[in-house]
């Protein structure tokens, strides 16, 4: 059915035809052939099964009166290659089968005198692999019968009918069915080599995987070694394929959460196996890769989750969704194709050219002609695979299969995938942009135009003009004043001056004097300038007049004012050249990420290398005029400074601005006087918005951060035609620029800019973890190398170090490793992909944030996206904490409120039900009645058994009890980490008193904690369930007709009982007692620990509640905490236990607490203790003492080693779009537009407009703010909205009872962190609002609000329709 | 009937469908004589006939390659 659905799906593709041609050599007789096929015909029922739809349903038919001729054609007179027999088969095989007629076709070809061809093409419909196997076996039986004459007595094959009844018997048991639901499966298919589309076809080609003989005796050889035992050699096979090609899929991926999909064979009876017919169905092997697993780590997850396949994958398990969620497929197949005397044939399996198109990867694997090699072929997607990856695709996967033969000991990143060819490619391919000799260096460039054409406008700052000649001039002067101030070649020169001629003169001054300039932004804050002299040394510090007196540091430093030219005397000649390539030009300054900042040196030849290319790159001799207007401190500006001047043409500066935020970029376009500018993608966002069709801007080069396409496009609409825009990638350490695109309209299919290829005499390499080139496509971190890189961090070794490492594939060169992301694209192109330290994760599948900024920034009306992983830290109280003065509620327990006198709405709520409370409060004569009903239950020595615990509470209930004359069974749990003295009390107290005393265990205990902390963050929930299922066990087995629980009133408050009980006044305490026990047999059937791990058989049907009662000693008594404690010290042999710490007697109580405070936001006691306050049986102050007891964390981590609990994440992330733009626009809206184009686990949780996206002094997107950002106020939006009333009152309820801000529709209500408890209340709510008297179990059965919502107004429309009849 | 019996008995009659008689050391794995989706059917019915849950760590060739051997399994998980 899940084939016929796929194949309506896509009606015009051949993608389930499986074709095998048979090449078949020696005497062969046609017509015994044809005999024998006419034969399998009549026994094979499968190949009758023909399906015709009637009523819109498929049904299936086997035909008895079906005739198929098989035809013979005679090719003998023309000469076939074997490359032209297979374009034939697949040509054939790609036609489509009519299902409604006939499943199969079937041709018989002669080529010569003694060798035919069979051709037999089927429907997946009707038969798979094996079956094929099956059907060739028969007809060659009844082949060889038929030359006999002994047709008739052929013998009967099995008819698939057979297995139809058997599968139908089998079909979805239960306990299968509620594996393959609840089996967590990887929805996001791996996107291969950076595949990037959501749809693909179905059309894909077989490619050879070449395993040759060798290989497969070592496989072969591998299936013995102990480790890797499997059930049979074919299973350890098998395994290893499995391990191997999720290896290539997460290599190739880099994603973690993997799915394969595989066919479980079904052909579980020796029977099954002779029978025709397909009974494969496709089953997911789903798997997690971590850290540091190996080869030999994962195919033990493997063979684990290969056991639970086989286990699991039984016939008619298999559901729509389950075959369609993976991306890759094994198709292992053991079966072959028996020899035959006196014939021999060569099998080909022919690819149809088309697969499901959700399969990019389908890997067969065979020997169907028991050649003894093992034959690999890969089935891949067109869309997915081009034509160079599917010729890389083999070699990849080879290459980790052969490093699981070489060394399975090593890491699953260990092994490269590419092969020497591509490596090739890189070097001599892509870093092929090489100059014969190095350029000159720039202060000889610029004398050169001097020389040329003195007189020639060099620069131009708001009145203020310079020639060549005289920027040369004072440049020369300012070189000999240095000289004369004792500066030498190496020295540093701090420049802290505004954008001005005056900055020009000290930079070209600088690099005349052969010193290194270092360049400080004039909005940087004074500290910061003392930290930087103090940091790089500097001999002296130029800048002006007024910040001269500043005093910044203790060197000297000199006021380089347009008034002033004190300078003026030195020598205006220019002076000898001073340095050489190697010596440092400038050493620019960046933040680290530690904050600490680095000083990146930069030499004259690395400078002189780029600005060549950039001259000739971005400058014609008529066009050269740059615009001066970014900070000097960031390398950026590099290009604006030296450019023009070494190319003949102006510089045109803006000096910053006194106040407010530099918004130079605006001059500049408004002011129009330049053709190029150097800028920031944020930068032109300020300006896509104008109007600037007369703009002189004839380049524009973008460089310092992510740039998207849609940008550089509505730029490109905004400007003249003509405008070019390039894409400049570099970071400071390769001197401003070093890889570089120009924009091209079909970019915009990329989303983001690509940066492309290296620049003259640069070289990029884009390299896994391990140092190996990876494959097109793959994302690596991208490596730079070639005359531009700096020479390393001024006076940091250890930085340079890390950071500048041995060239990988050329000795005596150096590399520079960029902490980028970047991959290489089908056009040869690469492309960033953001920060290697930055990279965002969700659900251990990698998010590239670009790619959704890019698909955002599409959106109509949006100007500028960001898309950040937010951390939202945990709820935990930095406040001081608050405490009600009744009861002691903690400010920190959700959605308190108190009133002037800090009473809590808790208590204040309480004053107006404390009556009704009463009433459900009983005394001791009803509780004796109550045993006097439950005697005829008895069928043992016990009247009850009471829960144990060793406390206060339980004790003194124990001790009335036995006074009252009851015969007591106790029962104590011993969870592992009860205190000794509490031990200690229930063993002297049970001795005192004379009772017996079970103490009861599970093996189970440790996991059960951990899924507890799982799903309540505490510990107590999973103890107490385990409790009861002991103790009733217990109570069964001994014929106990009462349970006593010795529950405070507090905790019934927090188990039981809630104040929406107690609303109605009309109160029935029979009706709350039918609630708490439906509430009671829901809470059995939750699938948790609990169930999982113990016997829960005897709550199956909720019977055992009929012969086994609850009764909580504390609803029949009311003692004061004073009465108790006297009772016990005169009465009882109890001693308070001290070892706890606490008034508890569980030392793991510590570590729930600890769990429950850090997660929830407050101790998991507050609450309960609140009520034991509010009914006396506790006092306030102690209370709130032991709520803020301190936890010995050393012994909490102890203990959650002990018990395997790790601790969750600490933060909730989730993926959050900042935009800017005028309006805020419809979440729902974009998100429906991203899920058009990105699977769902890339479309952000959030979506948070600002008028303008913060930018950084430099004009990047300034994420550290973004992440900053307070969205706490806001919803999150994670869900889908309620778009019915019904639907919209039911969140609201499910809001308040979970303590949520905002619940989706489709919100799972046990997920969400739903009990019985607030099941109790919700149900109370819904029936008191609506008026209705649903069961609690409803919403178990209906558990989101669309289809609980969906069910209510059913159920309203019944009552309707009643009402009018 | 004991373990081994238990276990002979639904060897013959419902994996091999052959009344072949098996030894209770008889390798039944690495000869071929059970394949890897019917050694599914012996361990599910190993769970079920003597109550033991089994986790798929626990499924190895070394605790069912034979009778003897799915017998002192089941032996250690019922002590």
């Amino acid at each position: 059915m899940l084939l016929w659905m796929g194949q309506q799906l896509n009606p015009r593709s051949p993608l389930y035809n499986m074709a095998f041609l048979f090449d078949l050599r020696g005497v062969f007789d046609a017509s015994a052939f044809q005999l024998a096929f006419a034969k399998l015909l009549e026994q094979n029922d499968a190949m009758r099964t023909v399906f015709r739809i009637s009523d819109g349903e498929p049904q299936q038919l086997v035909l008895e009166d079906f005739s198929f001729e098989l035809l013979v054609e005679d090719w003998g007179s023309q000469t076939i290659t074997d490359v032209a027999l297979t374009d034939w088969a697949e040509q054939r095989s790609a036609q489509l089968l009519d299902l409604e007629q006939c499943c199969f076709d079937s041709l018989l070809i002669q080529l010569s005198e003694d060798r035919w061809l069979w051709y037999l093409n089927q429907h997946h419909l009707i038969t798979d692999a094996w079956s094929v196997t099956v059907m060739y076996k028969a007809i060659m039986d009844y082949y060889q019968l038929a030359i006999d004459g002994k047709l008739d007595e052929a013998p009967v094959l099995p008819l698939f009918g057979d297995y139809v009844a058997y599968e139908a018997e089998q079909r979805a048991k239960a306990k299968t069915a509620a594996h393959w639901n609840t089996k967590e499966v990887p929805r996001a298919l791996p996107r291969l080599y950076g595949f990037r589309g959501l749809e693909t076809s179905s059309q894909s080609v077989r490619v050879p995987v070449h395993m040759g003989l060798e290989r497969t005796e070592q496989l072969r050889a591998l299936t013995t070694a102990k480790e890797l035992r499997s059930w049979t050699p074919h299973a350890t096979l098998f395994n290893v394929f499995v391990t191997t090609l999720f290896t290539y899929l997460f290599r190739t991926s880099g994603q973690r959460r993997l799915a394969i999909g595989s066919p479980a064979h079904n052909r579980a009876k020796p029977l099954f196996k002779e029978t025709p017919g397909v009974f494969i169905e496709l089953f997911p092997l789903g798997i997690e890769i971590e850290e540091g697993d190996t080869f030999l780590s994962l195919y033990k997850k493997v063979r684990t989750e290969v056991n639970s396949f086989l286990m699991q994958g039984q016939p008619g398990a298999s559901t729509a969704e389950l075959s369609r969620s993976f991306g890759a497929v094994l198709n292992y197949i053991h079966a072959g194709f028996p020899v035959v005397e006196g014939l021999e044939m060569q099998s080909h399996w022919v690819h149809a050219g088309h697969c499901d198109p959700r399969h990019h990867v389908r890997m067969q694997v065979y020997d169907f002609d028991q050649t003894g090699e093992i034959q690999i072929y890969f089935d891949l997607n067109v869309d997915v695979f081009d034509e160079t990856l599917r010729d890389q695709a083999p070699g990849h996967y080879l290459r980790i299969l052969d490093a699981f033969i070489a060394d399975r000991d090593q890491f699953l990143v260990t092994p490269a995938l590419t092969a020497e060819a591509e490596q090739e490619q890189w070097l001599k391919g892509f870093n092929a942009a090489v100059s014969t000799s190095a350029p000159a260096l720039l202060v000889q460039q610029f004398e050169a135009r001097v020389a040329q054409h003195p007189q020639r406008l060099a620069l131009r700052c708001e009145e203020v003009e310079f020639t060549y000649e005289e920027l040369n001039s004072k440049a020369n002067q300012l070189a000999a004043c240095l000289k004369a101030h004792g500066l030498q070649v190496g020295d540093r020169l701090a420049i802290h001056l505004r954008r001005s001629p005056e900055l020009l003169i000290a930079i070209w001054g600088a690099l005349k004097a052969g010193v290194a300039y270092v360049p400080i932004s004039w909005d940087t804050p004074a500290s910061r300038v003392r930290e930087l002299l103090s940091l790089a040394d500097c001999s002296l510090l130029l800048t002006s007049a007024e910040r001269a007196q500043a005093n910044f540091a203790a060197q000297q430093s000199l006021a380089l004012d347009r008034e002033q030219n004190w300078w003026s005397d030195y020598s205006n000649a220019n002076p000898e050249p001073a340095a050489v390539a190697s010596d440092l030009a400038y050493i620019m300054f960046t933040s680290g990420s530690t904050g600490q900042p680095k000083g990146v040196m930069i030499s004259h030849g690395a400078l002189a290398n780029y600005i060549a290319y950039a001259k000739d790159k971005y400058t014609t001799e008529q066009r050269a005029t740059f615009a001066l207007f970014t900070r000097i401190g960031f390398d950026l500006t590099v290009t604006s400074i030296f450019t023009p001047l070494v190319a003949g043409g102006i510089t045109v500066i803006y000096p910053e601005r006194e106040t407010g935020p530099d918004l130079a970029v605006l001059d500049v376009m408004r002011d129009n006087q330049v053709d190029i500018v150097k800028l920031t993608p944020s930068h032109l966002e300020l300006v896509r918005a104008g109007d600037w069709s007369h703009s002189r801007i004839r380049v524009m080069i973008v460089g310092g951060e992510d740039f998207k396409a849609s940008l550089a496009s509505a730029v490109a609409a905004t400007f003249p035609s003509g405008l070019q825009i390039y894409n400049e990638y570099g970071p400071t350490e390769a001197t401003v620029g070093c890889i570089v695109h120009q924009f091209q309209p079909v970019d915009l299919r990329k989303g983001s800019v690509p940066i492309g290829r290296p620049t003259t005499n640069m070289e990029a390499y884009v390299l896994d973890e391990q140092g190996h080139l990876v494959p097109m496509g793959i994302i690596g971190e991208l490596y730079l190398a070639g005359s531009g890189l700096a020479e390393g961090y001024w006076q940091d070794d250890e930085r340079t170090g890390e950071r500048f490492v041995p060239h990988a594939f050329q000795s005596q060169k150096r590399m520079y490793r960029t902490g980028d992301l970047a991959r290489l694209n089908t056009e040869g192109e690469l492309e960033f992909l953001g920060r290697a330290d930055e990279q965002l994760k969700i659900g251990g599948i990698r998010v590239e944030p670009g790619e959704i900024e890019a698909q955002l920034a599409n959106f109509q009306g949006i100007e500028g996206v960001a898309v950040e992983l937010w951390d939202q830290s945990p709820r935990q109280g930095s406040e001081e904490v608050q405490h009600c003065s009744k009861c002691g509620l903690p400010s920190n327990y959700p959605d308190v409120t108190y009133d002037e006198h800090q009473v809590c709405n808790y208590c204040q709520e309480f004053e107006g039900y404390r009556q009704r409370v009463e009433k459900y409060f009983r005394t001791l004569d009803d509780l004796q009645d109550i045993f006097a009903a439950s005697q005829k239950r008895k069928t043992g020595a016990y009247d009850c058994l009471m829960l144990l615990s060793g406390g206060k509470d339980s004790t003194y209930a124990l001790g009335q009890l036995v006074e009252m004359g009851y015969k007591v069974l106790a029962f104590t749990l011993d969870n592992g980490y009860i205190s000794q003295q509490a031990l200690d009390n229930v063993e002297r107290v049970a001795k005192e008193l004379g009772v017996d005393c079970v103490v009861g265990s599970t093996p189970a205990m440790n996991e059960i904690f951990v899924d507890s902390l799982q799903r309540f963050s505490n510990v107590c929930n999973g103890c107490f369930k385990t409790i009861y299922t002991l103790a009733t066990q217990v109570a069964v087995e001994k014929g106990i007709p009462i349970i006593v629980t010795g529950l405070s009133r507090g905790q019934f408050f927090e188990t039981r009982l809630t104040e929406e009980l107690f609303r109605d006044d009309r109160l029935d305490p029979d009706a709350i007692d039918d609630i708490i026990l439906t509430a009671r047999k829901e809470y059995h059937q939750v699938d948790d620990a609990v169930k999982r791990l113990m016997d829960t058989s005897i709550f199956e049907d909720g019977k055992v509640f009929e012969q086994v009662e609850f009764v909580d000693f504390y609803r029949y008594t009311d003692v004061s905490l004073q009465e108790m404690y006297i009772y016990l010290d005169d009465r009882l042999p109890w001693i308070r236990p001290t070892d706890t710490g606490r008034s508890t007697n569980c030392l793991i109580n510590k570590l729930g607490i600890h769990i429950h405070t850090k997660l929830e936001g407050h101790s998991n006691y507050a609450f309960p203790y609140a009520w034991d306050v509010r009914m006396g049986h506790k006092q306030r102050d102690t209370a709130i003492d032991e709520i803020n007891e301190p936890i010995d964390l050393e012994e909490v981590q102890q203990m959650m080693q002990e018990i395997g609990y790790v601790e969750p994440q600490p933060a909730t992330r989730e993926l959050v779009a900042f935009y800017g733009g005028e309006q805020p626009q419809d979440a729902a809206s974009l998100r429906a537009y991203l899920a058009e184009t990105l699977p769902d686990y890339m479309i952000p949780t959030r979506f948070q407009h600002l008028p303008t996206l913060p930018i950084t002094p430099n004009g990047k997107i300034d994420r550290k703010a973004l992440r900053t950002l307070d969205l706490e106020e806001r919803a999150p939006q994670t869900y889908v909205a309620p778009s019915t009333q019904v639907e919209e009152l039911i969140a609201g309820m499910w809001e308040e009872v979970l303590g949520m801000e905002q619940v989706g529709i489709h919100d799972d209500f046990l997920a969400l962190g739903g009990t019985s408890l607030s099941a109790i209340r919700l149900m109370s709510r819904i029936n008191e609002t609506l008026e209705l008297d649903l069961s609690l179990g409803l919403i178990f059965q209906e558990p989101t609000i669309a289809k609980f919502s969906a069910r209510i107004e059913e159920i309203l429309e019944e009552l309707l329709s009643g009402m009018d009849e | 009937m004991d373990v081994k019996d238990t276990l002979i008995q639904f060897i013959q009659h419902d994996l091999i469908d052959d009344d072949q008689p098996i030894n209770s050391d008889e390798d039944l794995l690495t000869t071929g004589l059970i394949d890897s989706v019917r050694v599914m059917r012996l361990v599910n019915f190993v769970g079920e006939a003597f109550a033991i849950e089994i986790p798929p760590e626990d499924m190895t060739i070394d605790h069912f390659i034979s009778v003897d051997a799915i017998s002192d399994y089941v032996a250690s998980r019922k002590s």
